[in-house]
């Protein structure tokens, strides 16, 4: 009984409309181990755990919990069942005192069936204590607390059941390296009890610092599963990168006219909530693709957003073609012609249920009207010759964009913004829920709009999109600019390592002022 | 799915039945009203008479006038709950205007009505800049609007109602042209007008984006904030135009006049499909709305029910328009 491992995974998959986000993955974890979820952005592991956690089911495959078929329909039946998860995004009732956070699910009750107030200080107190925050008052309202704290109470929260399984999906991305030790500890702590923890962490030395196994996911499959004694650094990320390197691309380089000041010079730029002490500075010629490679939150978002205009930037200085420029808003980015395609084309990106030709039509609305007048006929040809030109999928123009899947959805909104015809296109994952066939057309019309001469910036977080896409990448690591690759020089590790770089030197840097 | 040069086949027939789906909407709104007609002329021997249906429309007159108003207000996802106050107070500032010594009784009323509309556009613009700019949910800024346009018409007059206009004045409100209601002719000039923008302009456009949308339509480079005053200043150049029909009517203005108005506004626009949360409804909804409470008013009189059993049928259908508006909304997206 005691060899039953703590929970098995065969063949799980799970289905994305056009995209496999896990593919018969098969994962058995220990009692009592401490098992690390590597992997780079979209390699599912969020897609995992979201089925560990019975927040998403799968389309197929078994699971089986110290013995016994599990199958969580929602998070309460997972909780039950003893697995908890500490999100990577914090769910707190901020209005509530900590000991009501600590014990919401079960709340302590008297006789009469009121809220026991004594019985729930001291069970707060007790969690608290574990988690090392013995000084805090469990009657504080959470709202008065700062992030690291959060997190170290939703820890806490995640101990006071009996959970035989935890879940840490990136636990230590707020806290400082004191509070990342304690963590560590914690979990050492938890592992010494019998408790399974699974953990999730962008930095990878944590995970040698805590982990006795490590699995490597890799678009959607286990790529394998090994005791991370023995293991090097340079072993996880090849790994996760995987060894067949992307293959040869049919791109040549485009020939930049370098006496013509470049499209977009950005000099010290600095956003809110920068992290990096160097602001960035970079250049954009017409006719290129230059990618902006690094990991979910360094960064990129925010800067191509900055350029934008869409949220104002904090410092720097934009040049178009040599000229500076002030872009305070998207406005301004548009009669400069700038245009950004942002990363959630359905909250940002599109008016779902609206006809297709207006959501072409919405940034460009002087070229479809007279004096104030919307001319529908002009209106329909505009959004019909996009329509041809992009190879959107449709019955009619007069369809609601809901109607359209995912790839032809993004084309709307490409359709949107071509139909300014921009000299500079931003776009910030232009090809996530895309289908592949959708990917390659979209990949094959920016590359044909950049041999037309637009200058073109793409972020994403597949590292191959950007290799088989791009003439140039710049990698962001913590808000800053940590190299730039020409493309005779792309190499998935070499990249891979510049992404991580800062978040590995500042963890360095933190430990060693923090040692007396 | 369709080979993509078929799209550029001007209207195909997907796009014909794409249309047609928005048409039905209104049709099905127009269907309850039809079947609400038939079920009263069955009851009543009366209500089907021209004197009933030349009432009703003098009755609904002032609401439909207000509700256009609301509706653009309504689809930005606004709300305006100062309607009836804002409306007593221009109706005292025209009152006022009419009555000024040495003006003819032309200059007089058209000086009247510019004023009176200037009055409901300035309370808008005020609704309207206060919320868009410090975001603040236009509920509470109309609220705190409804106190002080009422206590201003209270103020202006001393709580006293002002009479004794012109005799070419009074007479419009009565007036009938080709046997309808002159008051009525103006409320559906008003709902032209207000068909007109909303599916004609780039500004109507901009109004049904952001109901649905806002980021991405300041995405895509608009003054998001000056499309929604604007709605508010449109809502309140309408109460200026109803206050002046309504004191024809009345033949006074009155400081008291036009209470619970904005309920009655706001509840014709919404049994006329127009969604709360902003973004989808239409004008000639709101049209066939007002109908439905006004024929429903009428027709309950004729068959005898009590004031206060009316008042409860009326908040019933209000209820039952925005669940059937829910099982709309669900089928639609089902659907794709």
């Amino acid at each position: 009984m005691a060899d039953t491992p703590a929970l098995e995974l065969h063949g799980i998959t799970r289905r994305h409309p056009g995209v496999l986000a896990l593919d018969h993955v098969d994962l058995t974890l220990q009692r009592g181990e401490v098992h690390a979820l590597a992997g780079e952005n979209g390699a599912g592991k969020s897609s995992l755990i979201k089925i560990l956690c019975g927040a998403d089911r799968a389309n197929s495959g078994r699971m089986v919990l110290f013995g016994e078929a599990y199958e969580p329909h929602n998070p309460l039946a997972a909780m039950r069942a003893g697995i908890r998860v500490v999100h990577q995004e914090l769910h707190m009732l901020d209005e509530l005192s900590v000991a009501e956070n600590l014990l919401f699910e079960r709340l302590p009750r008297n006789r009469l069936g009121l809220l026991d107030r004594g019985a729930l200080r001291r069970r707060a107190a007790e969690l608290l204590a574990m988690v090392g925050l013995d000084d805090l008052d469990p009657s504080t309202r959470v709202a008065t607390l700062g992030m690291a704290q959060r997190q170290l109470i939703e820890i806490a929260k995640a101990l006071s059941g009996d959970s035989r399984i935890v879940i840490m999906d990136e636990p230590t991305a707020t806290l400082t390296p004191r509070e990342t030790d304690r963590l560590l500890q914690l979990i050492r702590q938890l592992r010494d009890r019998g408790v399974t923890v699974v953990f999730v962490s962008h930095h990878l030395q944590e995970l040698f610092d805590v982990c006795d196994r490590v699995t490597v996911l890799r678009n959607g499959r286990k790529v394998d599963t090994r005791p991370i004694a023995g293991t090097t650094t340079d072993d996880l990320v090849r790994l996760m990168v995987g060894r067949d390197l992307a293959g040869p691309s049919t791109r040549e380089a485009p020939v930049l006219d370098t006496t013509r000041p470049p499209a977009l010079r950005v000099e010290g730029l600095r956003f809110r909530g920068q992290r990096g002490a160097t602001p960035l500075s970079f250049n954009l010629r017409y006719g290129e693709i230059v990618g902006l490679a690094g990991l979910v939150g360094s960064g990129r978002t925010e800067t191509v957003r900055a350029l934008f205009g869409a949220d104002r930037p904090v410092a720097g200085q934009v040049f178009r073609d040599g000229r500076a420029v002030r872009i305070d808003s998207p406005a301004d980015a548009l009669a400069e012609g700038i245009c950004l395609l942002t990363e959630n084309r359905k909250d940002e990106g599109l008016i779902l249920d609206m006809p297709i030709r207006a959501n072409v039509s919405l940034a460009n609305l002087p070229a479809v009207s007279r004096s104030g007048l919307m001319q529908a006929g002009a209106e329909a040809d505009a959004a019909r010759r996009m329509v041809a030109d992009l190879q959107i999928r449709l019955a009619s123009v007069d369809q609601a964009v809901r109607e359209l899947s995912g790839g032809n959805q993004q084309k709307v909104v490409l359709g949107k913004w071509l139909l300014r015809e921009p000299k500079v296109l931003l776009l910030d994952e232009p090809t996530r829920g895309v289908d592949v066939g959708a990917k390659a057309e979209i990949h094959a019309l920016l590359e044909r709009m950049a041999a037309r001469g637009l200058a073109v910036l793409v972020v994403s977080s597949d590292l191959r999109e950007l290799m088989g896409l791009c003439d140039r990448m710049m990698v962001m690591s913590r808000g800053v600019i940590t190299g730039e690759v020409p493309r005779a020089q792309f190499d998935e590790e070499a990249i891979l390592a510049m992404a991580y770089q800062e978040y590995t030197r500042a963890a360095a840097r933190e430990t060693t002022t923090v040692q007396p | 799915m369709s080979n993509p040069s078929d799209a550029l086949a001007a209207p195909s027939r997907t796009s014909l039945r794409h249309r047609t789906r928005a048409v039905l909407r209104e049709a099905g709104i127009g269907v309850a009203l039809v079947a609400l007609v038939g079920v009263f002329a069955m009851l009543s021997p009366i209500f089907l008479t021209s004197t009933n249906i030349t009432n009703i429309f003098t009755q609904i007159s002032i609401n439909v006038i207000l509700a256009v108003g609301m509706t653009f207000v309504i689809l930005i996802g606004g709300i305006d709950l100062s309607v009836g106050s804002v409306m007593a107070f221009c109706a005292v500032v025209a009152g006022t205007v009419l009555k000024l010594e040495g003006l003819a009784t032309g200059p007089a009323i058209a000086l009247a009505l510019l004023a009176s509309v200037a009055v409901g556009a300035v309370c808008g613009l005020a609704n309207g800049a206060i919320s868009a700019y410090w975001a603040i949910p236009s509920f509470i800024v109309t609220l705190g609007m409804l106190n002080i346009a009422r206590g201003a018409a209270l103020q202006w007059t001393q709580a006293r109602s002002i009479y004794e206009f012109p005799d070419a004045f009074n007479d419009f409100g009565s007036a009938t042209v080709l046997g309808l209601p002159a008051i009525f002719l103006v409320a559906l000039a008003l709902v032209a007008v207000g068909w007109f923008v909303l599916n004609r302009t780039v500004f109507g456009r901009l109004v049904y984006a952001i109901g649905n949308n806002e980021e991405a339509v300041r995405l895509a480079g608009h003054n998001v904030r000056a499309v929604k005053i604007a709605a508010f200043v449109i809502c309140g150049a309408a109460v200026g135009v109803g206050a002046v029909i309504y004191m024809t009517r009345l033949t006074i203005a009155s400081p008291i006049s036009g209470i619970g108005f904005e309920l009655n506004a706001i509840a014709a626009v919404i049994i006329g499909g127009t969604s709360l949360s902003g973004g989808r409804g239409s004008i000639v909804g709101t049209l066939l709305g007002a109908c439905i409470i006004g024929v429903l008013a009428n027709g309950l009189i004729l068959i005898g029910m009590s004031d206060f059993l009316r008042q409860m049928v009326t908040g019933f259908v209000i209820i039952l328009a925005v669940v059937l508006d829910v099982y709309r909304a669900r089928l639609t997206r089902a659907a794709d």
